[in-house]
């Protein structure tokens, strides 16, 4: 069977003025299921958030081949959707708003809008917070809109970059449980950049290593772990088993 | 969801220390009665020195010329000269908005266009405004379009260069959230760029009409045969100090009036912001 997301010998560099180019990715090859939470490990700079925007379509690669579903992406389109690390949120929009932002722009008219962001903001815990301001509202608060932006649109890909690094930890775990409930629902295929090992396995059905830029994948870890994961999993033997063996092929990627 | 809790904002008020009533308007008393003593001692000066005759020509009193201005308005001879200037201020500032609004976000935008655009933006803004009143006059008259004209490229730089410098301050990071939903560029114009300069642009309103005003002025004194700078012009040719001072207070509420409209104005597109503390 053909894979949902499919990367063949991607190649991209940017080439910053006044800079000397720099190689983001390097024959980087990917393949992702349909429904599948995979997540993407790699040393700071190794290309995954660039990876990212080539799949949303942000960014063109130089080379190779990269498709969804078969056919080979173009650009933006609504089947794809980012939850951005710094939130991306519009301040002078109110968290209804936020929300509806990718409707909008599909040209949908206000109360069928109004009918596709209700539930979602009662499903992240939002409610009564519609007319709020980002300003107003908590780093967790603020990427439960992130998430229920990018969940409006009904994308089928996901795309996280980092999304709880700007959390502190105890507002990450909880939204790692958050994200899984939210997951569990519909098996959205997602792509999951982050820099936590235990996060990335807590989360995920497979973890991409990447090595340093410029990034291929270096190795994938498949998690066999039963879900739906608790908290408690994360003691468990066969976790730190993966997390020891995660951190072994990373810990070469990394440069101090 | 233990962070909805924390979240409930007081307002920060509550946390401010009681403050007494006197504490409270102790400035407005304050500038309020300093007005009031100085249009006192003014008035009272005829009283208080003997002027000669040659400066009582050149002075005049408060309550003269509030009787003068009042005269003014009751008459109707205020109305005429005042729309004439009204006229060239509003429909120039208008053009000036409508012109230096869109040309500041696409030369913001785009980097061809500022490099074609820049030399005649940074030459213009860099000359005296006053040096194209002759050229203006024998072009347009000593009608109203020459007013328009003036007022027109006198509001237009600064709306123009401050709208500029908040689009070029857009964050990337929002103009991609918009296009990974598809928008296009006047999408990313209109929910990112104009948003996110708002600030810059009416900064710039606000300088704007202090040059639109001046325009009005420096227009009707030098070259134009309707207005309510020709009236002070007039008045001051035959030693009527009061309607000069009249006309004065006029500019000067209109100016208040215009600058108390764009804080309105502020306030209300600000409303996202975070308050700042301590009050205004």
């Amino acid at each position: 069977m053909q894979p949902y997301i499919q990367g063949r010998n991607v190649n991209l560099t940017f080439r910053p003025p006044n800079r000397g180019p720099v190689r983001a990715l390097q024959n980087f090859d990917i393949d992702v299921n349909e429904g599948e939470f995979l997540s993407i490990v790699g040393p700071s700079g190794c290309g995954k958030s660039t990876f990212l925007n080539v799949i949303l379509g942000l960014i063109r690669p130089d080379s190779g081949d990269i498709r969804l579903r078969g056919s080979p992406i173009s650009g933006p389109s609504t089947d794809r959707a980012m939850v951005f690390q710094d939130f991306g949120l519009l301040p002078w929009r109110t968290v209804q708003a936020n929300v509806e932002l990718g409707l909008e722009l599909k040209g949908m008219a206000a109360d069928a809008r109004r009918k596709v962001s209700q539930p979602l903001i009662e499903m992240i815990g939002l409610a009564g917070f519609e007319g709020h301001f980002p300003h107003e509202l908590s780093g967790g608060m603020k990427q439960r809109v992130g998430l229920a932006r990018a969940l409006a649109t009904d994308p089928s890909v996901l795309l996280m970059d980092e999304p709880f690094a700007a959390l502190d930890a105890q507002t990450r775990d909880l939204m790692q449980v958050e994200l899984l409930r939210v997951w569990q629902q519909d098996k959205k295929t997602v792509l999951f950049v982050t820099h936590q090992i235990e996060e990335a396995i807590y989360l995920s059905d497979r973890v991409m290593v990447m090595t340093k830029r410029p990034g291929r994948a270096k190795k994938i870890f498949p998690i066999d772990l039963p879900r739906p994961r608790d908290y408690e999993m994360r003691v468990t033997p066969e976790f730190n088993e993966l997390k020891l063996q995660i951190w072994n092929e990373l810990k070469d990627e990394i440069t101090v | 969801m233990s962070e909805l809790l924390e979240t409930g904002m007081a307002p920060a008020g509550d946390f401010a220390p009681a403050r007494s009533l006197w504490r409270r308007i102790e400035p407005a008393v304050l500038g309020a009665g300093s007005i009031v003593v100085l249009l006192l001692l003014w008035e009272l000066l005829p009283q208080l020195v003997t002027l000669q005759a040659g400066t009582k020509m050149l002075f005049t009193t408060p309550s003269k010329i509030a009787v003068t201005l009042w005269n003014m308005i009751v008459t109707g001879k205020l109305w005429a000269p005042l729309s004439v200037s009204g006229t060239g201020f509003v429909v120039g500032l208008l053009l000036s908005v409508l012109v230096g609004l869109p040309l500041g976000v696409v030369l913001g935008r785009s980097r061809t266009l500022n490099a074609m655009f820049d030399p005649f933006v940074t030459a213009f803004n860099a000359t005296p405004r006053l040096v194209f009143l002759p050229l203006l006059m024998l072009w347009f008259g000593l009608g109203v379009t020459a007013k328009v004209v003036i007022v027109f490229i006198g509001a237009l730089f600064p709306i123009l260069i401050n709208t500029y410098e908040g689009v070029r301050n857009a964050d990337r990071g929002l103009i991609n959230v918009v296009r990974s939903f598809g928008g296009s560029e006047w999408d990313v114009a209109r929910l990112v760029v104009v948003p996110n300069a708002l600030p810059y642009i009416v900064a710039g309103l606000r300088l704007a009409i202090g040059r639109a005003i001046l325009g009005v002025v420096v227009a009707e004194f030098f070259g134009a045969e309707d207005g309510l700078g020709v009236i002070m012009v007039q008045a001051a040719s035959r030693y009527q100090v009061d309607v000069v001072f009249a006309g004065l207070i006029v500019f000067a509420v209109l100016s208040l009036i215009m600058t108390g409209l764009v804080k309105l104005l502020e306030n209300r597109l600000g409303g996202w912001r975070p308050q700042r503390t301590g009050g205004e």
